[in-house]
Formats: C-alpha cells, structure tokens, sequence
C-alpha cells in the first residue's frame, strides 16, 4: 500500500459504495500521522458524496487540514469545490475549481465541473473559455465542438459560433458516424440557422435553410417550413410566404393560430416588424383579431379565408373562429355563422364556450399599441360591445325556444335536455361576463333545478356569488359540488382555493390533502409538488389574518434555477440545442414570471407593513406570528403550536422586567427550538431590509412589469432614497404613458411623493438641482405643482365617461387633501357616472365609499353608491 | 317525447352523493346512510348503477340479491329515480330493462335467480302501470310496510323468470 492507495487515483473513490468508503477512510487515517495527505483528501471526497447529516462538516474540516497540509493538492481543492457546489455557493466553488485547475492544468473532469458551474452562474465568457480549453485537449468528441460553439453563441458571438459549427462539420468524412444521426445533424443545421436570423440575415438565413432542405438532413419539416415562411415574409417574399404557409396548414397544423397569422400577413403583406410581433404571440388568436385592419384587408382575408381556407378544412376549429372574427358583427354571415358555431357546441356540451366567444369582444387595446386589439376584460366594455349585445341576444332567443319546444329556433329536431342546460349555463357565463351576477345566478339555478347532478353547475354558481360577494356560500356550494365527484381534482382544488379566501387554512388544507400523496405530511407533499397557487392563496390569507409568513414560492424559483444543471450536459449531448438556449433564455428571465412577482409583491407588503407597524412584530399583538412564518409547511400544527407560544411568551414577559430589550430575543430563541428556524431568521430580520432585497430582484428581472415599480417606490420612500423613489416613478409611469390613462397606484404615488419626499439633508447642490427638476419633470408636460397636477387630472377624469373607479377615487382624496376643487367637486367625481365605468370592484366599491363618507357633505352620496353597489354585490354584507 | 341516450356507470364512494340526489328528488322516503354504504360496498355494476346522459347522472337503480331458503333466490329493487326534468324518456325502462337481461344471464341462472320483485305504494298508479308494462304482475298487499307516508299500504310487483 501506501502511497499507491493514497495518490490522485484515490480521487475516483466518488464512485465507491458507502462500505468502503468507510473502510477506505480508516485506512488512509493510519497514514495520516505519516503525512499521506492526500490519502485523507480521497477519504474526504467519497465522505463528502455520502454526506450523511453531520458529516458535512466533517468533510470540510478534513478537507481544510488537508490543505493545511498541501496546498498544492487538485485533488484538495476539487473537492473543496464540490463541497461548496452541494451548499450551492456557486463562486466559491469556480474559485476552488480553478485554484484546482491551476495545479492540474489538464485535468478534464475538473474542467467540465467548472464550465457547467461558470454556464449556471452565466459566467459565459468564462464558460466559452473553459470550453475551449476541454475543446484544444479533447478535439475528437463531438460534445466538445458543441458546446466551445454555444459558449461563443451565449457571450453574444454569433459569427464565431457559426464558424465552429462549420469546422466540426469540415472535420467529419463523408459517411461518418456523426453524419448519418439524421437527428442531430438535422438538430445542428437548424441551431446554426437560428445563429445566423438571429442578426436579421434573413436572407443568409434563408439560404442556409434551403441549402440543408437540399442536402436532405432536415428532419423536422415543420420547423423547416415555419422557418422559411418567417423569412419569406421578412424579405417580402409574400407569395412564397404563403405557400409556406399554407404548407404548414395542409401537413395538419389548421389548429396553430401562428400559422394562420402567418397567412394572414403574407396575404396582405404586411413584413418588419409588426409581423414579428405578431407571429410571436401566443395563444388561440390569429392576426385578425390581434391587429386593427382597415376594411379592405378585412375584406381580402375574408375573401381569402370564405373561399379556399373553409372548404379546404372543413373540421378546422380554428378556421371556424378566425371567420367569425372576418365578419362585421350582426351582418348577416356573423349571424349565420356564430349561430352555427355556438349551436354545434351546445348540442356536445362545452363548457368553456362563454371564455371562448368573449374573446370576440376586442376592443381597441389601451396600453400599449393602439394600432392593436386587446379582449375586453371589464364588465362595462363587455356590456356595450356589440358582439356580446349580438351574442346574449341569440342565447336569450335559444333559450326561449329550447324551454318551450325543446328545438332550437327554426329547426325540428328535438334537443336533449342537456342542450339546455348548456344553454342556461352559457348565458349565465355571459351575465358573469358583463357583471351581471343576480341574472347570472338565477340563470345558473334553473340549470340546478334541471339537473341537480352536474358538477360544473356548482362550480360556476360558486363562482359568482363569490363574485356577488359571499364567498362562505361560494364556498357551500363548491363543496357540494366537490362531493358529487371526489374524483375531480379540479374542484377539490377550486374548493381549497375558495377556503383560503374564506380564511379557512386548515379545512383548506385537509381538502387539497385529499389529492396529496398520503404516506409523509401533506403539506410537505404540497411543498414538494410545487404547488404555487396554493402557497399564495395561503399567504394571502394568513396575512389578512394578521400572521406574516414568508412565501414558500421563492424556494420553488431556486429550486427550477438549480434544475438548470440536469440540462447543460443533458442537451449538448443531445445536440437539441436550440430548445437548450430557450431553456436558457427563459431561467434568465426565471425571477421575473408573474409568480415570482405575485410572491414577491406579497413579502414586501408584508415587511412593509411590518416596518410600518412595528408595534406587532415587538410587543406581540399577535403572539404567533412567528409559528406562522414556517406555515406553509407546517400548518396543521399551528393551534397546538399556537398554544405553546402563548405559554412561551408569558414566560419571557415575565422577564419583561429586568431586560426589556431582550424579550423579544429570548421570546426568538425559546420558539425557535420547537420548529423551522427559518421562520424565525425572517422575522427577526430588518423588514426594510429585507423588502429591499426583493425589491432588488425585481427591478433587476421584471423592468416591464408594474408591481415591480410600485414595490420599489413603496422601499425607496421609506429607506430615504429620493432619487431611486423618483426613478421608480418615471419608470412606472413610462409603462403607462402610451396609453394616455395613468393607473390609481401610480397617481397615489405621485402625491405621496411631492407631499413627503424629502432629499436628504446635505445632498449636493447639483442634486438638488437635478433633483427639483425632475420632480416638476414627473407632473408631466402640462403642470408646475402638484395642484395644477391634480386639477389637470380631475379634467381628465371629468372628459373620460369611463374612468377607472379607482382612479376617480384616488383623484378625489387628493383634491380633498391638498384643497384642489371643492368638496362637493370631490366627491361627484366619485359618483357622477354611478358604476357605469370601469374597475368596479367589491374592494374598489368599498374604498369609494369609504373615501365619500370621510368627504365633507358627502354622507348622502355615500348613502346612495352604497346602495348602487349593493344592488351588484347584492350578497355582500358590506354595504 | 323523444329517447335520449344514455350510458350506465357504476355508483362508487366517489360519486354516491350523486345517488342521494337522485333518490331525494324521485322518492318520498329518505334512505339511511347504511343503504348508501351497501351500495358502494357491494360495487356490482350489474345490480347498482348510474344512468348518464351526456356525462351528466340523471338516474339510477339499485338492486340486491334475496337468499329464499337453499335453492331459488331473487334479485330485489331497493330504487329506481329519474332526474324529473328526464322523465317520459324510456331512462327508467332502460335501467329496469338491464337488470331484466342480467338476471336471465347465465351468471344469474347459476346461482337460481328465480324472479325480481319490489315494493310500490299502493297509490302509485304510475309505477305500477310502468311496471306491468315491462312485465311485472301485482302481487299480494302488504299492509303497513311504509312507516312515514300515506298511505303506508303497498304491493308487491314480481316478474317471474
């Protein structure tokens, strides 16, 4: 033995079974007194992969002697690296790999450890240079090209990505191995072609494609021809475009929406941009419906559509619904043919018809592009359009004639009772659509009354009188639904959701357990499966319950982040390397997906309101909040937990006396040992802080969205940082300026800004300057103060029938608060169009009615809205 | 009125809430909790079941099988219910009709399924006419069976096989 064992060789002990490890271990520490340093280094490794519980920190003590004892050891400082890469600190272990690499400068496993470490953390320059190094010592594997090419690609060096590719290929015969996988080879060609569009070469692009079509080593055609129409129509092939196209419909894809937009644009040629776009969208809408055409393209794509695209694909969906949106609504085709389309969907029982035909209601878009159409979402725009006018008329004329002779209008063939249930549930979807819940529910209750057995019937009706505002009968009726079925997941999950919004966390959570795997807790089954809407309905309600808890959502988002790392090796290997750089692309983006930002939101509230109100977090006004930090996972304990605490926390009062700044550390420590620590860490955490950080990570990762600006504004005004508070503000602005409205929150914030923002004390004078500015700057182009601001909008408001309620609302508080108008001029702009306007909401309603009865004068009115609001919310107790 | 279409389905711990629906809105009596229970435990499609109609349940039957001493046993109707908004559209027939064909099937003649009987209210004149129209013949009254409606009196109906 001796140093034969205990050499480098050692270092493969990572694959050794456990047994002999140990074995292996107890040996090498006999020759440690005789300094077979790297001997223990070995031992150290194979502990380090089975790292039972506490002999993590075993292993790192023993890997820090042993590079006590060599520094120059690879073996040492590879397994440090690995060590750290377990606790995910990733920079740590790049620094450990190269100090590695360092002293074994050809060692190919440590540099493939780092390149898929440097790739994770984005280090792409890095990346792109460890590749090569692995490329110069291992030329004749295949991965190796690869992956030195997708280095380049990712730093952002197209064309030398392009030639690598080129000389791997050069260096293949004819014939050989790599060739004649048709699949990766066709995978490759395909990966290099989106290099070169991704420049706006279409025309190369172009080329290239057709260049490998007639090589024949294109396997996917419908990437091929996807590919060549995108670029057709960029260069303004339009003809060619077409053909592609209508190619791509002919092979089966009559149900991608993208193809038809596709058609579409080459039809009326419509190139740049604006195609772009278009075909990027996502989703069951085609170009008709996304862009405002003039009337002869209307015309031409329906000439187009009527006369090849119907015939030639008869049982096509899709191109059933893109004709609808062809038609001017009540000509006479919409009539035949919508009443077509809805007929034959009553008769197979659908029901997300009612989703379905309001995404006929488009209305042009107002953010954003005015050029384009957005679905009309708010009850009063779905009320006056003339589709949906169209639509409830045509129901209410089917449901008259289904109720009295069980056939539909003008046709003899006698329904089956489920028609009309259809029906009635459909028309009741179209109430809901346009606010109307009372009509909506009595629809709904003939259906039940029908037949009393159908589930979606007490789905839907659970839904409106939530939205009626009575979630505990919402929350009845769901349930009862959930009985007939046990089966259907859906509503056992609608029924949890409804639970959480009824405040009842622990019913909620014996339901969804229900479906959750039995054999460990629950909710660590819940936690494990990644069930995020959950987890954000049950912060929600703990957190109007007054219990602040962190949001296990964010775990989730590291947890996808780590999953990153089955891929990198995964997808080179397999040459699907276009599919690999989405996947990169997307994780990038990975911290600003609306969930993470819902979440995110949710916890800077929560340490705001903590920072704000900081006498509930010391004194304990609720004594258990902190059993409810770790509530997500362990929930179902609480009340016995709650218990405890309350005991606990009389105990530390009665050392109240002595320490009073100590309490609450004591009360920590003592409620720390019976469960997760991290709860605790969190609370005892500077809020503000705390807010910060996360409202960092969304600046950084969701810039587009709203939230993100508002939560930094909220942070920044508080911190004292003016100029971020101001900078937040233009950048929520900006995202809402286009459209000429301004969002309430936006508005809200604007005031607070000029009314409590301060620079702070002692900032140059430049700043201030700067500063000063800039703070007229935000009013907008037309107003010098505040109050020529606020007076400016309440016009605004006054000249736009529709406005926001929200909106009017804030505008008022505003003018009440820095004396802009007169009460009376206040509070009409509330109630002047009762609640004929947009964003009415049961909350929206109530701060209304809050704010008219804090007005001077304004009882009257508040009296009045209240009972407006009523009469929509007519199950709510709060009016 | 014109035939729907219907399927059968077995009745299981799942959807027997479904079955309690059906009964509420067809019967004047309300069975105890232990009927349910049998129903499910038993899980025998051909004596329990679920009539669908466009994936809707509109009605059901619910049988069990009689011990007469050694040899003959008969199949017992314990329920049949039609949603009311489904009447008059042979759903009934159809259910009573399948358990008509399950007990003339080899597997019943094995174990000397001998007839199928019931119960009906002396003043139910439209079950009884619906009956005799599949075949069942009146048989002798039983005074005082029912316990909570009026009139407590009954028939029993039988189709010997």
């Amino acid at each position: 033995m001796s140093s034969k064992d205990a050499n480098p060789q050692a270092g493969q002990g990572i694959l050794m079974p456990k047994k002999e490890t140990d074995l292996f271990r107890a040996v090498v520490k006999q020759y440690e007194c005789k300094q077979y340093k790297k001997g223990l280094k070995a031992a150290d490794t194979v502990l380090k992969k089975f790292p039972n519980h506490g002999k993590r920190d075993e292993a790192i003590n023993m890997v820090k002697l042993g590079l006590m004892h060599d520094m120059r050891s690879h073996v040492c400082w590879h397994v440090y690296g690995l060590i750290y890469r377990s606790e995910r600190n990733y920079n740590e272990a790049i620094k450990a790999y190269k100090q590695a690499l360092r002293i074994d400068k050809e060692n190919i496993q440590i540099m493939k450890d780092l390149a898929l470490l440097q790739i994770q953390m984005r280090d792409l320059a890095g990346f792109a240079q460890t590749q090569h190094q692995i490329l110069e010592l291992k030329p004749n594997l295949k991965v190796s090209w690869l992956a030195f090419a997708l280095g380049k690609h990712m730093k952002g060096d197209g064309k030398g990505a392009i030639a690598i590719i080129d000389t791997f290929l050069s260096t293949l015969e004819n014939g050989s191995v790599d060739l004649q996988k048709s699949y990766e080879t066709s995978e490759l060609a395909l990966y290099k072609n989106s290099i070169i569009a991704e420049n706006g070469n279409w025309k190369e692009a172009l080329d290239h494609l057709h260049e490998c079509k007639k090589k024949d080593i294109l396997v996917d055609q419908l990437s091929y021809l996807k590919l060549s129409g995108y670029y057709q129509l960029q260069l303004k092939l339009y003809n060619l475009a077409k053909e592609s196209f209508f190619n791509l419909l002919e092979r089966g894809s009559t149900e991608d929406y993208s193809v038809h937009t596709g058609y579409m644009l080459s039809i009326l040629n419509i190139d740049g941009e604006v195609s772009r776009t278009m075909l990027k969208r996502k989703g069951a809408r085609a170009l008709s419906s996304m862009l405002v055409l003039s009337n002869d393209q209307q015309k031409t794509l329906k000439e187009a559509y009527q006369n090849v695209l119907i015939e030639r694909f008869p049982k096509s969906i899709a191109t059933k619904r893109i004709m609808l949106t062809l038609f001017n609504v009540d000509s006479e085709d919409w009539n035949t043919s919508v009443n077509a389309y809805i007929r034959a969907s009553l008769i197979r029982g659908v029901p997300s018809l009612g989703d379905d035909l309001s995404s006929f209601f488009i209305i042009p878009a107002t953010s954003s592009n005015k050029n384009e159409y957005a679905i009309a979402k708010d009850a009063v725009d779905v009320k006056s359009h003339v589709a949906y006018k169209s639509i409830a008329a045509l129901v209410d004329t089917v449901i008259a004639s289904l109720e009295s002779t069980s056939m539909f209008p003008g046709d003899d063939d006698v329904q089956p009772p489920s028609t009309l249930l259809w029906t009635w549930y459909l028309r009741s979807v179209l109430y809901e659509k346009a606010g109307d819940y009372s009509n909506a529910i009595a629809v709904v209750d003939k259906g039940l009354d029908q037949t009393p057995t159908g589930v979606d019937l007490y789905e839907l009706k659970a839904r409106l009188l939530k939205s009626a505002g009575d979630i505990n009968a919402a929350v009845k009726c769901v349930d009862t639904g959930r009985e007939l079925d046990k089966q259907d997941r859906y509503i056992n999950n609608q029924t949890t959701k409804y639970l959480l919004q009824a405040n009842k966390e622990v019913e909620a959570l014996e339901t969804i357990a229900l479906f959750a795997r039995h054999e460990s807790d629950p909710e660590q089954n819940i936690f494990d499966m990644q069930v995020t809407w959950y987890e954000l309905e049950l912060a929600a309600c703990l957190a109007r319950k007054g219990y602040f808890g962190k949001m296990a959502v964010e775990k989730h988002f590291e947890d996808i982040h780590e999953d990153q790392f089955d891929f990198h090796s995964y997808c080179i290997r397999k040459v699907t390397l276009r599919a690999y750089v989405d996947v990169l692309r997307w994780e990038d983006s990975l911290w600003g997906q609306d969930t993470y930002v819902k979440a995110a939101e949710g916890v800077i509230h929560t340490y705001l309101h903590l920072h704000d109100n900081p006498s509930e977090h010391v004194n304990g006004s609720e004594p258990d909040y902190s059993s409810m930090t770790a509530a997500e996972r362990k929930k179902a304990k609480a009340i016995a937990r709650k218990k405890k605490l309350k005991a606990e926390k009389k105990a530390a009062d009665s050392a109240k006396d002595e320490e009073k700044e100590d309490t609450k550390n004591k009360n920590v420590k003592q409620k720390t040992k019976d469960d997760d620590p991290d709860g605790q860490e969190l609370l005892s955490k500077p809020p503000l802080e705390e807010a910060k950080k996360y409202a960092s990570t969304l600046v950084k990762n969701a810039p587009k969205c709203l939230t993100t600006w508002l939560c930094q504004y909220d942070v920044c005004s508080r911190r004292g940082k003016a100029m971020l508070a101001l900078q937040a503000l233009f950048r929520a602005k900006s995202l809402e300026d286009s459209s000429g409205s301004m969002d309430s929150e936006v508005f809200k914030r604007i005031v607070d800004f000029h009314l409590h923002v301060k620079l702070a004390d002692g900032s140059h004078t430049a700043v201030e300057e700067v500063f000063g500015s800039e703070k007229v700057n935000l009013l907008g182009t037309s107003s010098k103060t505040l109050s020529d601001f606020i007076s400016e909008w309440q016009e605004k408001v006054k000249a736009s029938p529709l406005c926001n309620l929200s909106l009017r609302v804030e505008v008022a508080k505003a003018m009440i608060k820095c004396n802009v108008g007169t009460c009376s001029d206040a509070s009409n702009l509330i109630v002047c169009k009762g609640l004929d306007i947009r964003g009415v909401s049961l909350q929206s309603c109530l701060e209304a009615i809050n704010t008219l009865k804090s007005i001077n004068g304004a009882e009257k009115q508040a009296q009045e809205f209240a009972a407006l609001a009523k009469s929509v919310y007519s199950l709510s107790s709060n009016f | 009125m014109r035939e729907i279409e219907i399927d059968f389905g077995m009745i299981t711990n799942d959807n027997v809430e479904q079955l309690r629906i059906i009964n509420s809105t067809s019967l004047p009596i309300s069975y105890p909790d232990g009927f349910y229970k049998d129903v499910v435990i038993a899980k025998d499609e051909s004596l329990n079941k679920f009539a669908y109609h466009n994936g809707f349940v509109i009605g059901a039957i619910c049988c069990r099988i009689q011990k007469d001493g050694d040899a003959s046993s008969k199949i017992y109707i314990m329920t049949l219910g039609v949603l009311p908004s489904y009447r008059g559209r042979n759903v009934g027939t159809k259910l009573v009709q399948s358990v008509i064909d399950h007990a003339t099937s080899e597997e019943c003649q094995k174990i000397g399924i001998s007839e199928i009987m019931l119960h009906v209210q002396i003043s139910n004149n439209d079950a009884i006419k619906f009956y005799e129209r599949l075949g069942f013949e009146k048989g002798e009254l039983v005074e005082n069976y029912y316990k909570r409606i009026d009139p407590p009196h009954c028939y029993i109906l039988r189709k010997k096989l």
